[in-house]
């Protein structure tokens, strides 16, 4: 085994590390405190960002990106998430649907898409899954046509017209192209009747309602989509007709980049929760005192710092040897169990530091507050029992 | 003997606040800007409202114009009122605790003659018991199991001159000072050698509140600051008042209010998440006919009703020390057991009711994340449950410490 990083990898890693000292870290509490959810976006260190290459690096280098592998982005995503969890998340956000792209759309496709992506700072990227009705029907789809996804997709022409409503979207609501899955056929099970688009945000009859109010992952943007005869080209449907699920195990196959890249993706930026609180942790019960002694003298603070070192480099050990694996081709269901072991590492970790640092007087500290608040969105996206059953079940075909 | 056979009154009085929490409480509570932790502004209609029912003054004896109720009566209704609103419930369990201990316990008649008939006749007049200030950690951590103990900062000085004593002093975090109308103020006095309480008037001169913004614990917090104050010398409590007051006394083994407001909480997660999966259909059926969440629920109740028990049985030990005299019930500290059991198993209730709740669970304008931090600030409440287990460790190591008041002074 050689878990060395070569130059490159280690160049990445270094320059997410600055980033996040220098760009992320200064603002990311007052982001967070922004109340209005609409407002907690800042266009400036996303920008920033994508100069250095952290929108884009997932690209294809024949497309113009950076084609980073998997080690790297895993590296990447942990450094940025030590510094904000949400800022790196909406980062990588692109990187899941840049894999996407490359992997599934037609060179026609590519070309009308991606140049601007890469050419634009200010281009991001989402994909429109979750309904009002429809959420874990959606991750583990059952037979029955009348469940799961209700946007509906009726051809005219060389045209598709879209009506309905997407919940809970990702980047909905800043961001310039989508992928948005629709029913065209309501008759058979959804794993057979969903096709998959690609929609501009300037598409005619598309619009963002409201920006969803999160408790955690504040600086991240979770926006309603609404659909009211929204005419999409005939160009823009991504492989088959009834081929969503095929494409992006969107609905329920897990054989493409898309959830390949999800599942580290999730546990890579847990591991950055977890880095912050460890250190911080650390830090702060060498200095501050009870009784006229530090914290750390305390057997009990030992302990509880034993346990978030311990769980966080369990975690690092997971996160890499799965980023190493997809880099080898070597695709199976640990990519999955990382991602809920993660929930349940980071929440533990950010519980723990919680507990070490302890309300002064009647205040108690914001960083700690917002890692745990940040720690709990893992509870509904990789650590629900959905999330689990789901992975178990990718045991049981031995993939 | 040992008995948790509610009286008539008890199921009365439990039926009478579920209502009025229903009613009157749960449409404000729940709606979306006030479910929004940034936003903790009082909900002063409904904590008046709860004063005509008689929960301001619920531990105040009958003799004296209150409810007389027994502590396990007041987590009785302090649960169902959390459940509804736990600032509410921290707001009202105050006043009346304050006014059990001050009225009914330290004052002397003439005191009662000053103070009682203001409390009675005002909805709005809370109680509040200013000792806490900045400096002051009495955290057990390194005194664990040696000593001495951690002793209490008490810099607020009260000069006597004449027949008045003038105060000067901060103090910090003090539980309902923005609503409070009488002051029961820790205090040195020069020449003294132990700390002192003081009964201050809201309204003396002298006197600023500044409420704290968001403060971590349920209700309502601020800062109290006594400028050259001067009140009577008569309004000087009696030596027991301060150990009572700081829960330092001997007497009584705590009383579990705060471990049936956390347990309300917990209730209002569990129930707001059986609803929904009684509603919510996934996978062609109600949530609560799939395996997983079915466990997860019954694993909630199985926590909430375990941690019921251990509230009503502090309660119990609290209202009949024969109990524990005759060995019926254990001499543990029964309350400080409930702070950690309750408070862990609340905060995985609300964590795994919010979990049926999928996406929404984290959403400011839904419930669910306002259960969630609820319960994390009882979960950091009081010192912690690592400084609780200590505590308890020194119970079962029959560790004694020196019978001298943990409030030794400083700044002299």
């Amino acid at each position: 085994m050689d878990f060395t990083l070569s130059n490159e990898q280690r160049d990445w890693q270094m320059k997410a590390r600055k980033f996040a000292d220098d760009e992320i870290r200064p603002i990311s509490l007052a982001r967070d405190a922004i109340r209005t959810a609409r407002e907690t976006w800042d266009w400036d260190v996303i920008k920033k960002g994508s100069k250095l290459g952290f929108r884009t690096m997932a690209v294809p280098k024949e497309w113009g990106g950076h084609g980073t592998d998997f080690v790297t982005q895993a590296l990447v995503m942990a450094e940025l998430a030590k510094a904000d969890s949400a800022m790196s998340k909406a980062f990588s956000q692109n990187w899941k649907w840049s894999h996407l792209i490359s992997q599934v759309c037609t060179e026609e496709q590519k070309k009308r898409f991606l140049p601007g992506f890469l050419a634009d700072d200010g281009w991001v990227l989402g994909k429109g899954i979750t309904e009002p009705s429809a959420g874990s029907d959606n991750r583990m789809p059952i037979e029955d046509p009348k469940s799961g996804i209700k946007l509906r997709a009726e051809r005219k022409g060389d045209e598709w017209i879209l009506n309905g409503e997407k919940a809970f979207i990702a980047n909905a609501p800043i961001g310039k192209l989508f992928f948005i899955d629709a029913r065209t056929d309501s008759t058979v099970a959804p794993k057979q009747g969903t096709t998959l688009f690609l929609v501009p945000s300037d598409t005619p009859g598309f619009r963002i309602g409201k920006v969803f109010n999160k408790s955690g992952w504040r600086f991240y943007q979770n926006g309603e989509m609404i659909f009211e005869n929204a005419r999409v080209p005939h160009a823009n449907v991504v492989g088959e007709i009834g081929g969503a699920s095929k494409k992006t195990g969107g609905a329920g196959g897990d054989t493409t980049g898309g959830d390949l890249f999800g599942d580290l993706e999730l546990a890579s930026n847990a591991l950055g929760i977890c880095d912050d609180a460890c250190e911080t942790a650390l830090r702060y019960a060498k200095s501050a005192t009870q009784g006229g002694e530090p914290l750390f003298a305390q057997q009990n603070v030992q302990l509880q710092i034993n346990r978030m070192f311990m769980l966080t480099e369990a975690l690092r050990s997971f996160v890499m040897r799965v980023a190493w694996e997809h880099d080898m081709k070597i695709h199976s269901a640990r990519a999955g169990l990382a991602m809920n072991y993660s929930c349940d590492v980071v929440n533990e970790v950010a519980e723990l530091y919680m507990e070490v640092r302890g309300a002064e007087g009647c205040r108690m500290d914001h960083h700690a507050d917002k890692l745990i608040r940040d720690a709990f969105i893992w509870n509904h996206l990789a650590g629900d029992s959905v999330s689990r059953m789901k992975i178990a079940r990718r045991l049981t075909v031995g993939h | 003997m040992y008995s948790l056979q509610l009286s008539p009154e008890q199921l009365e009085i439990r039926d009478t606040v579920r209502d009025f929490v229903t009613r009157e409480i749960k449409p404000a509570a729940l709606k979306a800007e006030r479910l929004d932790i940034a936003d903790r502004s009082l909900l002063l209609a409904q904590i008046d409202a709860a004063s005509q029912l008689g929960l301001r003054t619920l531990a105040l004896s009958e003799d004296h114009g209150g409810a007389g109720a027994d502590a396990l009566t007041a987590c009785i209704v302090t649960e169902e009122l959390a459940a509804g609103d736990a600032d509410i419930a921290a707001v009202l369990s105050e006043t009346s605790r304050l006014s059990h201990l001050l009225i009914d316990l330290t004052m002397n008649d003439a005191q009662r003659d000053a103070f009682l008939p203001k409390l009675l006749n005002g909805d709005r007049y809370h109680l509040a018991f200013a000792g806490h200030e900045i400096g002051s950690d009495l955290r057990l951590g390194v005194h664990y199991h040696r000593a001495p103990a951690a002793e209490a900062v008490v810099k607020t000085t009260a000069t006597k001159t004449g027949g008045d004593y003038i105060i000067n002093g901060v103090k910090d975090c003090v539980a309902n000072a923005p609503l409070a109308g009488l002051f029961a103020v820790l205090v040195r006095i020069p020449g003294r050698a132990e700390p002192a309480v003081l009964l201050v008037p809201a309204d003396a001169p002298g006197v600023s509140v500044k409420a704290h913004e968001n403060a971590w614990p349920h209700g309502a917090y601020g800062s109290v600051t006594f400028k050259d104050c001067r009140v009577p010398a008569a309004n000087l409590l009696g030596d027991d008042a301060v150990a009572l007051l700081t829960g330092t006394s001997e007497a009584g083994r705590g009383n579990p209010i705060y471990q049936a407001l956390n347990l309300g909480i917990g209730r209002a997660a569990y129930e707001a998440g059986l609803d929904y999966a009684h509603i919510r259909v996934q996978g062609g059926r109600p949530l609560i006919e799939h395996q997983a969440i079915g466990t997860k629920l019954a694993e909630t109740i199985i926590k909430l009703e375990v941690a019921r028990n251990a509230v009503w049985q502090a309660a119990w030990a609290s209202d009949h020390p024969e109990a524990v005299a005759d060995r019926s019930l254990s001499d543990l500290p029964l309350t400080t057991i409930a702070q950690v059991f309750v408070s862990e198993a609340v905060m995985k209730a609300a964590k795994d009711a919010a979990e049926i709740f999928g996406a929404m669970g984290v959403m400011r304008d839904m419930p669910l994340q306002k259960y969630i931090h609820d319960a994390r600030v009882c979960l950091h409440a009081n010192d912690g449950n690592s400084d609780a287990k200590l505590r308890i460790a020194e119970a079962i190591a029959g560790y004694r410490r020196a019978a001298t008041s943990a409030m030794a002074l400083a700044g002299e």
